[in-house]
């Protein structure tokens, strides 16, 4: 485009054209919510009537033991689950692409499976699964693993794990799809050539294909990072409302629950939200230093 | 091609976005509660009543199973739109709702409803100054139900329990006798709920807040039921349940012997025609070493409230005073029909002299006449102080009691600071 | 990669985590399956033998508990997104990327900043706003806000790079209107890329949970993931007809992939690369 003169106009002014329904959109749901929430975020509401508190909402938070604690959980899920889930993945992917070559195709398809379910229907699914009397129990007590059932949904500790392993069973296998897609774009010559030189296969893992991954660990460390902050349907469906007793509350439950069940009030609870705004940015922000500039 | 897209795209936005037609269906009113079994049922048969003198009114009874109180805040929020005519409220909820949203109920008073006619304590909720805004459901008389059969499989005889005022003491001797013979757990607990402190607590008739509204926790009687609750676990004596209907399949399907509620779960109960001529209730047990403990207390009980944004709220008043505060022989057949199929206790004075008030119910152990052992019970217990915090506090209270029964608390008084602080974050006062 | 001998260790093992994983990833639906044909007890007992209930199961799941109702809003709702949905956005996207210019590039990095912010975030406000124009309880409320994807027009960006802008150039002397270029020349060649999108926006919408929650309030609007997490708060819980659900819930899902894996793989990979 450059062309000068009316014809760079009309063509300037037909790209306006193109962005123009996005952005009517943009502004009101996402532009109109984000700037309304200022008005929210310095107020405490009771009901129908609000009132000014400044910073107040932000000093509540900072006594806010559950908040806190919410946020611990949040940190906790990500700093257990996110690894163990990319190792998983990590090494689903390299098997299928490098160890079978038969039912290669139909593999991909098992593990990717998890992923179509909702976030709702495999938490329905789990929290059956998972009761005291339910399926899981029997079996680990038919085949004498366990002398008494696992409280999975009635502990905190069994709970939080509960959590952890639903959340790596639904996901691993789309972060493996990820990881397929890299290591398939990385040239076989440059194996070859390590082979030639005399590198082990575990040394080309860790020279070659780990490094050339990077990009893609990035971005699946990312994309958990930030899902897993917003964490709500599993700790509302499968745990029962972030219980026992508050043992996987999420920020985002809380959240939820100060604004729509317990006391309805959206001052705070907009407050919150932007902490956890605050923190997704600085996990991004940390990720993308630590893992490479990637350019997004 | 392109305006034909066009159109077609202009359609279907339309389409999408022109709100379903609400113009106010003339005749009609929308009711939003819980337990179809319970509540769900008493309405219906309310709305056949009215239906009888007024068969072009059609009265939509909607089940609300999760979080009736969200939904209604956000309609509350919303100045009203997405609302039905009428919604039951629990009554321990209630002042919340009336504390925030002053103008969103119609005042019933006000309206006419004439409440010397309703028990005393259903009306103290639902007053603010010289308002009263609901018309009082049911009361949540309470007793400890038990399967006879099951009492009798370990060897001991039901009858000679039946009618008692038993302590708590008691109840762990019954129990420990029941586990030994039978492997069951006597009472089946709901750790993600309240009710069972609770009722035990109210039937001490110790409040949880102080008059000024401000929190109370370290009461005798809160004490000494969680010290009994930690009891009970310890031996053996509680089925634990990680939520309400895996309860309710508990005692329903035989799991535990017995549970500890209000009369409403009568409902819950005849749904399972199976267990017919099993259940027997006996008086709430008594809470040993505190002042004023009774054998009996109350948990829960709701009554209906009409929205001001309701768009038909004449009619809803009209079918409110029709049924539930009337007198007429076709109102008070109702409240006599319902009280013995599902256990629904009106507070509605006059009501009190339907037959089966006093008759005897086939349904329960030996015909057990259960009301009538309700009603005496009902007649014992104080009024109670809700507070607009009340929620608050019983999230609280329960999430602080968990750890004690896994083990992981080690005194009463670890619980009821953890209470105490997660009240105050939670609630921010 | 050649292995020498079939059965070395190492290719056991990996036959060994290949099953297992297998296996944990296909039981749950395999279970689920299974429950549709049981009572509701055996259900939760966690029988693993079919049963003869699925008639009686699906009566329920339509008569008592209306799943053909949830299941038309769910399509309406998911449907007209995409519709919208890829329709704004490939405009967009074919705005910014075939038309760029110093404005537009700002505005675009601004969008993508945007990215960061969770939903919660922006729920509250939202709420208040479709309360305010009385759409709450209504599709439209869910539609909407979807329509717009930051993510899809940053997907449909990376692949309109990939459309010559010579080939665009050649019709603008043969003086073809640049909305003719866009419709005739080079949306026939984005096919792939307008189905990976909508897939990834009808999965999404599909699935959506939170914001339905919060906006619906009746059952006449319910859509199917509410259906099912209100179904969990029941009194007596039908687990039998629960399981149908759950299994109509993921069919559509599950057929979009498995008959559409290409474009449903590249619509969630975006541009990874």
């Amino acid at each position: 485009m450059n062309k000068r003169g009316s014809y760079y106009r009309y063509l300037n002014r037909f790209g306006w054209l193109c962005v123009a329904p996005a952005m009517v959109f943009y502004s009101l749901f996402m532009l109109y919510p984000i700037l309304s929430s200022l008005y929210y975020v310095t107020r405490k509401w009771k009901g129908m009537s609000n009132t000014f508190v400044g910073l107040g909402n932000f000093a509540r938070m900072a006594q806010d033991k559950i908040f806190q604690l919410a946020l611990g959980h949040n940190f906790l899920f990500m700093f257990t689950q996110i690894p163990l889930m990319i190792f998983l993945a990590l090494i689903l992917a390299v098997i299928l692409n490098q160890g079978i070559k038969r039912l290669r195709g139909s593999f991909r398809v098992i593990f990717f499976l998890p992923c179509v379910t909702s976030l709702v229907a495999y938490s329905v699914l789990f929290r059956i699964l998972l009761q005291s009397n339910g399926l899981l129990n029997n079996i680990m007590m038919n085949a004498h693993l366990i002398a008494s059932p696992i409280g999975w949904l009635n502990d905190p500790f069994w709970a939080q794990t509960t959590i952890i392993l639903a959340l790596t069973w639904r996901w691993t296998g789309y972060n493996m799809v990820f990881f397929l897609v890299g290591l398939q774009s990385i040239d076989s010559e440059i194996y070859e050539a390590a082979e030639v030189d005399g590198a082990s296969k575990v040394r080309q893992f860790f020279r070659i294909t780990l490094p050339l991954l990077l990009p893609v660990i990035l971005f699946s460390a990312v994309t958990s990072t930030s899902g897993t902050m917003q964490l709500f349907d599993e700790p509302n469906i499968l745990t029962n409302q972030g219980g026992p007793g508050n043992g996987t509350m999420t920020a985002a439950l809380y959240i939820y629950r100060q604004a729509f069940v317990l006391n309805s009030d959206f001052g705070y609870a907009t407050a919150m939200s932007y902490i956890v705004v605050l923190i997704s940015g600085v996990f991004a922000f940390v990720q993308m230093k630590l893992l490479g500039g990637r350019d997004k | 091609m392109k305006k034909g897209l066009v159109f077609a795209l202009a359609l279907i936005l339309f389409a999408a976005l022109v709100p379903g037609l609400s113009a106010a269906d003339a005749k009609k009113v929308t009711v939003w509660c819980w337990d179809p079994n319970f509540n769900g049922y008493s309405m219906k048969q309310a709305a056949a009543v009215y239906n009888k003198a007024h068969p072009d009114v059609t009265i939509e009874i909607v089940d609300i199973p999760e979080n009736i109180e969200g939904k209604i805040t956000a309609g509350l929020q919303a100045g009203g739109s997405g609302l039905p005519d009428i919604a039951l409220f629990q009554d321990f909820r209630i002042e919340q709702f009336l504390q925030d949203y002053p103008q969103g109920f119609v005042d019933l008073k006000a309206a006419g409803v004439d409440y010397s006619k309703f028990a005393a304590y259903k009306v103290g909720p639902m007053t603010v100054g010289k308002s009263i805004y609901g018309i009082p459901f049911d009361t949540g008389s309470t007793g400890l139900w038990l399967r006879a059969d099951m009492i009798k499989a370990a060897g001991l005889n039901p009858d000679s329990y039946m009618g008692k005022n038993l302590k708590w003491s008691d109840i762990v001797k019954l129990g420990l006798a029941v586990k030994a013979k039978t492997g069951k757990a006597l009472i089946a607990y709901d750790t993600t709920n309240y009710d069972f402190i609770r009722i035990m607590v109210q039937s001490t008739g110790t409040q949880f807040f102080n008059k000024d509204g401000s929190l109370n926790l370290r009461t005798p009687a809160l004490k000494a039921a969680i010290a009994q609750v930690k009891d009970l676990n310890d031996k053996g004596i509680l089925y634990l349940t990680e939520g309400w209907n895996n309860w309710i399949s508990a005692f329903n399907n035989g799991d535990s012997a017995g549970l500890l509620q209000a009369l409403w779960i009568i409902g819950t109960l005849k749904s399972k025609p199976e267990n017919a001529g099993k259940w027997m209730v006996i008086p709430t047990p008594l809470l040993e070493g505190v002042a004023g403990a009774q054998n009996a207390s109350n948990n829960g009980g709701s009554s209906w409230y009409v929205f001001a944004s309701s768009p038909n709220k004449a009619l809803a008043l009209d079918f409110l005073k029709s049924t539930w505060a009337s007198s007429t022989p076709a109102a008070l057949a109702f409240y006599n029909d319902i009280l013995k199929q599902c256990g629904a206790m009106g507070t509605y004075l006059p009501s009190r002299t339907g037959t089966n008030y006093t008759a005897p119910d086939e349904y329960f152990y030996k015909s057990q006449a259960v009301f009538k052992d309700f009603s005496a019970w009902m007649e014992k217990v104080p009024v109670l102080m809700y507070t607009a915090n009340y929620q608050t506090m019983n999230t609280a209270v329960k999430n602080a009691v968990l750890p004690l029964l896994q083990g992981k608390t080690k005194s009463i008084d670890d619980v009821l600071t953890a209470a105490e602080t997660e009240y105050k974050q939670t609630s921010g006062q | 990669m050649s292995v020498v001998r079939k059965w070395s260790p190492a290719r056991l093992l990996v036959w060994f985590v290949l099953v297992v994983g297998g296996f944990i990833s296909l039981f749950p639906f395999f279970w689920m399956l299974i429950g549709t044909t049981l009572n509701p007890n055996d259900v939760v007992r966690g029988i693993i033998v079919p049963g003869s209930e699925i008639a009686s199961n699906w009566v329920k799941a339509t008569k008592n508990y209306n799943l053909l109702l949830f299941f038309v809003n769910s399509l309406k709702i998911a449907l007209l997104t995409v519709l919208l949905g890829v329709l704004i956005n490939a405009l967009a996207a074919f705005g910014f990327e075939k038309y760029k210019s110093k404005g537009r590039e700002k505005i675009f990095g601004i969008l993508l900043l945007t990215l960061i912010i969770p939903q919660i975030a922006i729920v509250i406000p939202m709420f208040r706003l479709f309360s305010f124009l009385h759409l709450l309880n209504t599709h439209a409320a869910i539609i909407l806000p979807s329509v717009m994807s930051v993510f899809i027009i940053f997907f449909m960006r990376q692949n309109f790079k990939m459309f010559p802008t010579e080939i665009m150039e050649a019709a603008r002397v043969d003086g073809t209107s640049e909305f003719g270029i866009l419709v005739r020349i080079v949306s026939p060649s984005m096919k792939a890329t307008f189905a990976s999108a909508a897939i990834y926006m009808f999965i999404g919408q599909w699935n959506s949970y939170l914001w339905p929650l919060m906006t619906i309030l009746t059952d006449a609007k319910k859509t199917l993931p509410i259906a099912m997490s209100s179904m969990m708060s029941m009194y007596t819980i039908e687990y039998g007809a629960l399981m149908i659900i759950v299994c109509m819930s993921i069919l559509p899902v599950l057929i979009l992939f498995l008959t559409m894996q290409k474009q449903f793989v590249a619509g969630l990979l975006g541009s990874v690369k």
